[in-house]
């Protein structure tokens, strides 16, 4: 059984927005503008409408994927199509010229941002997931409530392949797929900038079993 | 006119089959899918399956998502299109890949070898040879085939286009 129910799920939801505010904070310090992070989506989805997450497949778009282990497992990732990734290396190198294309130095910079938000993210999740709801040790990555991440890998690639690695997990055991969907904002401006997190198809039952 | 506004041909998404005769083109978008092009090439007849997982386990519903059921169900709806002909298949395949290798749970076999396998499997079993493959790797691939000739163009970013 991994289908949520709506009640459930506004409860993962409201537990998932204080991630986001956490995020928003470090973001903030870390662009020294006022970011919001907000999730505005929290559904679960056929795989087939879910891979149409981060727009037409077959736009090229990037994003750093971090996989995390712990007291949830999953993946996080952070997507933006390249005019919006690269005006983030311009706020975070303060260039005044914009940057065309992606060098080391800008994909150092978005795996950076991308480590900030999201350990910000699961730092903050960590603290409100008791210990009690740890996965259990049969879990090959379970290491107890302390939630390690990957360091971040960044791809630029079609937006549909990029989707498919990150719901497969989910889709080998399930017809639905669970998945976390934030946008943001910066001084008040959004930015096509997407922050997704995706559970592995192992939590699902926990988390039912944990918010009931 | 396809949605997207272009003429490379018809999409096929994810976990569905398209088959197509005598003139046109199909396409799709992989990662750790599998496309599966059947051809046969006297009648230009393509069937262009987008397969994501490697076994249906029993389920009769959404056949074309698994390689087991995908395969016979391509046949299947090739045959019908042409009323019935006996078909002289080949097989180009392409995808497969592992996108995010780095940060892969390192669990055995990934979803992308599973399915190539699980393909591999269910082609021998139909006695269809695979003439063509472009599979692997950690980059996505848009497949494109063209159903006069039979070739597949392969489109990953930031490379150059491979024709199997």
């Amino acid at each position: 059984m991994n289908e949520l129910t709506q009640r459930q799920l506004n409860h993962l939801g409201e537990l998932i927005q204080v991630g986001s505010s956490e995020a928003s904070r470090a973001l903030s310090t870390w662009l020294n503008k006022q970011v919001s992070v907000r999730v505005d989506q929290l559904e679960q989805a056929t795989l087939e409408t879910a891979v149409e997450q981060l727009g037409p497949g077959a736009d090229v778009v990037c994003a750093c994927c971090m996989r995390f282990s712990g007291g949830i497992n999953g993946q996080l990732l952070l997507a933006f199509d390249d005019a919006s990734g690269l005006l983030l290396c311009d706020m975070l190198l303060a260039r005044e010229r914009a940057s065309q294309e992606w060098q080391e130095l800008e994909i150092s910079a978005a795996m950076e941002t991308t480590n900030i938000v999201g350990c910000a993210f699961l730092n903050s999740l960590s603290q409100i997931f008791p210990q009690s709801t740890a996965l259990p040790p049969s879990s090959a990555e379970t290491t107890g409530t302390t939630w390690i991440p990957t360091p971040p890998v960044f791809v630029r690639d079609y937006a549909a392949a990029i989707m498919q690695f990150a719901l497969m997990d989910q889709a080998s055991h399930f017809d639905t797929v669970l998945l976390a969907h934030a946008k943001f904002t910066i001084d008040d401006t959004p930015v096509k900038w997407q922050l997704m997190l995706v559970p592995d198809a192992e939590v699902l039952a926990h988390l039912a079993r944990m918010i009931e | 006119m396809n949605p997207n506004g272009d003429n490379e041909g018809q999409w096929v998404k994810m976990a569905e089959i398209g088959v197509m005769q005598q003139q046109g083109a199909m396409r799709t978008l992989l990662g750790s899918c599998i496309g599966i092009a059947l051809y046969d090439r006297k009648l230009k007849l393509l069937g262009l399956a987008h397969i994501v997982l490697p076994d249906s386990a029993g389920r009769t519903q959404t056949l074309g998502k698994y390689a087991d059921s995908a395969i016979p169900e391509t046949i299947r709806r090739m045959t019908m299109l042409t009323g019935g002909a006996k078909l002289s298949l080949t097989a180009k395949i392409a995808g497969g890949a592992n996108m995010f290798v780095q940060v892969s749970p390192n669990n055995g076999n990934t979803i992308g070898e599973q399915n190539l396998q699980a393909v591999e499997k269910a082609l021998a079993l139909g006695n269809i040879p695979i003439i063509g493959r472009h599979v692997g790797g950690t980059s996505g691939r848009r497949m494109v085939v063209d159903v006069v000739t039979g070739t597949v163009q392969i489109h990953i970013v930031g490379q150059t286009t491979v024709q199997i």
